[in-house]
């Protein structure tokens, strides 16, 4: 048994394939949602093509950059999904390399905003989504973000704690609506800390929303465009907003590690991933919104996602440098306003 | 049962060697970062900490609410205790299964089922406003009650087991005895049963306790920015702010709570039993 197992190792070190697929590894680390699918529609298959293996790490994106920056000089991970915001942190520390598009027989076909979200060549965005006010239609109306405010409404809404994803961009938008735009986001924290006795709760998880339309606890929040489609399947009408100040949202774009020894099979799979097949599979099962312009969706698919060149251009998105640089700021005026 | 002192040692080395390198050593690290700033020691990040008024509020609700939650849980698990030793062997064991059988179902599970519960719409609400104690809902979510309910039921079980553990050890004939002897319920309890459970209620109190301070998804989830606890404060800071020295600050105020609340608790129980 000893013998046999040995001399099988051998042969699949000699082996031609053994060779190629213990040295071509590539590791990835990705946000730890719909793996099922990501596993079916894009890991799979890309193994398939590069005869290669695919290490794929999931975690939120703190655990993601403390790993990366304890791991500086000698990377672990090849490739990793983030946040804009979380893009820049990696640029300022070293952490990433600039993406060599050149090698990205995908990048022209994306959005004008995916292509470099943040001017500095380092991350390329994947996907994107809209962020507005999902509300009772039957109960209310929404024309503007202050519309939430209103003495009327406020004691129906949920709100996005600032911790969330989509607390800052909520807030940005707020300020718009309420004439005090600032990168502070000082105005809109505290017209909600003056309110927030009211608001019935300032959430942590998006998931919390659906049950608690349901429950007619809330009828309004802001929320992802990617929380919608749980919300279509109530049985109380439940409508997308557009308000007059438009709508925010957010962005997640592809890095490439610093020192990476696989920089080239990660690019291949960067593009593998930006591809209109790819990115229309992903749609199509309401994985992602595309950030390629060439995906054409099914209308229940464009219905539930952020879809369209229109789309893409009309989202107001915090600036990376501004989130980076005011989010310790911004917790400390929402804890000193809401949190006491 | 062993031979001498270094073979009981050898046999507890992998365990405890085990426990160093992946638990000890990195939470050391971790909270050396809290006494360090400019290369020394120093405990500036603790005055740093408690000169914020927010960190106070939070530190104190935090405390209190373990507190409350460890002093009812203690009362309720007594009572559910006697009762459930007392009962015939087949009734005991049902019993044991059904206080048991929350810790088997996921915390976040656990504390969902509350917002449906607590809901305007919840049957809490609809006793309320059936009964006529109120003409409109209550708000009970995202409230210091709801995490203080959600905290009870999800740390509950593990007084009311420790003490079953206690109660059962006691000897059978104690009570009888100082019932002949004149004592009412009130002093059997004080006098009797307390001193003789002692073990178990201090077992039970740092869990509750301990569990209280640190359970993050409840105080979330049914409270939110609303009441901001330390465990809430601690994630904040480390996936908003990335203030790793707030964090280990808080992760070190969190863990001389919880040795703090087992010591006083051994000692209250020591006293008592040396009256």
């Amino acid at each position: 048994m000893k013998k046999a197992l040995i001399a099988s190792a051998a042969l699949a070190a000699l082996s031609p394939l053994g060779a190629t697929a213990a040295d071509r590894t590539l590791t990835i680390s990705v946000y730890a949602f719909a793996q099922d699918d990501f596993k079916t529609l894009v890991y799979d298959p890309f193994e398939a093509k590069c005869g290669c293996n695919l290490v794929v790490e999931t975690g939120n994106s703190v655990e993601r950059l403390a790993k990366m920056e304890a791991n500086k000089a000698n990377p672990v991970i090849d490739l990793a999904a983030v946040s804009m915001a979380d893009a820049l942190a990696a640029s300022r520390a070293g952490l990433i390399d600039k993406v060599d598009t050149a090698k990205l027989a995908n990048f022209t076909k994306l959005y004008d905003v995916a292509k470099d979200p943040n001017g500095d060549g380092m991350s390329v965005g994947y996907t994107f989504y809209a962020t507005s006010i999902a509300y009772r239609s039957d109960k209310m109306k929404i024309d503007s973000w202050a519309d939430l405010l209103k003495p009327e409404y406020v004691g129906h809404v949920a709100f996005p704690n600032v911790t969330t994803n989509q607390g800052p961009p909520a807030l940005y938008m707020l300020g718009q609506a309420l004439g005090k735009d600032t990168p502070d986001l000082k105005g809109p924290i505290e017209a909600l800390g003056e309110k927030k006795d009211d608001i019935v709760t300032f959430y942590e998880k998006s998931s919390q929303l659906v049950q608690l339309m349901q429950q007619e606890e809330i009828w309004a929040a802001p929320i992802g465009r990617f929380s919608w489609a749980g919300f279509t399947k109530l049985d109380v009408p439940v409508a997308w907003a557009t308000p007059k100040e438009g709508q925010t949202g957010g962005m997640n774009v592809l890095v490439l590690t610093k020192g990476s020894k696989n920089q080239d099979l990660a690019l291949q799979f960067m593009d593998f991933w930006l591809s209109t097949d790819i990115q229309t599979r992903l749609a199509e099962k309401l994985v992602d919104s595309p950030a390629n312009s060439e995906v054409k969706l099914s209308e229940a698919a464009a219905n539930n996602l952020t879809y369209g060149e229109q789309t893409a251009k009309s989202l107001k998105l915090i600036p990376s440098a501004v989130a980076l640089d005011n989010r310790a700021g911004w917790l400390k005026s929402w804890n000193e306003k809401v949190g006491q | 049962m062993f031979q001498n002192r270094a073979e009981a040692l050898a046999l507890a080395l992998p365990a405890a060697v085990f426990a160093t390198l992946v638990f000890l050593l990195p939470v050391a690290i971790l909270l050396s970062e809290g006494f360090r700033a400019g290369g020394g020691w120093t405990l500036s990040a603790y005055a740093g900490f408690f000169s914020e008024t927010l960190n106070r509020t939070v530190f104190l609700r935090s405390f209190r609410l373990g507190l409350e939650v460890t002093a009812v849980s203690a009362v309720i698990g007594y009572a559910a205790a006697f009762a459930i030793v007392n009962l015939p062997p087949n009734g005991k064991g049902r019993m044991i299964g059904l206080v048991t059988l929350p810790l088997m179902i996921s915390p976040v599970a656990r504390t969902y089922a509350w917002i449906v519960i607590l809901g305007r719409t919840g049957i809490v609400n609809q006793a309320i406003t059936g009964l006529g104690l109120s003409a409109e809902p209550l708000r009970l979510l995202f409230t210091e009650t709801a995490v203080f309910i959600g905290l009870l039921q999800l740390f509950l079980p593990l007084m009311i087991l420790s003490l079953i553990s206690a109660l059962e050890n006691m000897p059978k004939d104690a009570i009888p005895a100082a019932r002949v002897l004149g004592a009412n319920w009130f002093q059997v309890f004080w006098k009797v049963i307390l001193p003789l459970t002692r073990e178990g209620l201090v077992v039970g109190g740092t869990l509750v306790f301990t569990g209280s301070l640190t359970a993050y998804i409840t105080p979330a989830v049914l409270g939110g920015s609303k009441v901001l606890m330390l465990e809430t404060l601690l994630y904040q800071q480390v996936s908003v702010a990335n203030d790793f020295v707030s964090a280990s600050v808080i992760a070190f105020i969190l863990i001389v709570m919880s040795f703090a609340a087992n010591i006083l608790l051994k000692r209250l129980a020591t006293a008592r039993n040396r009256r």
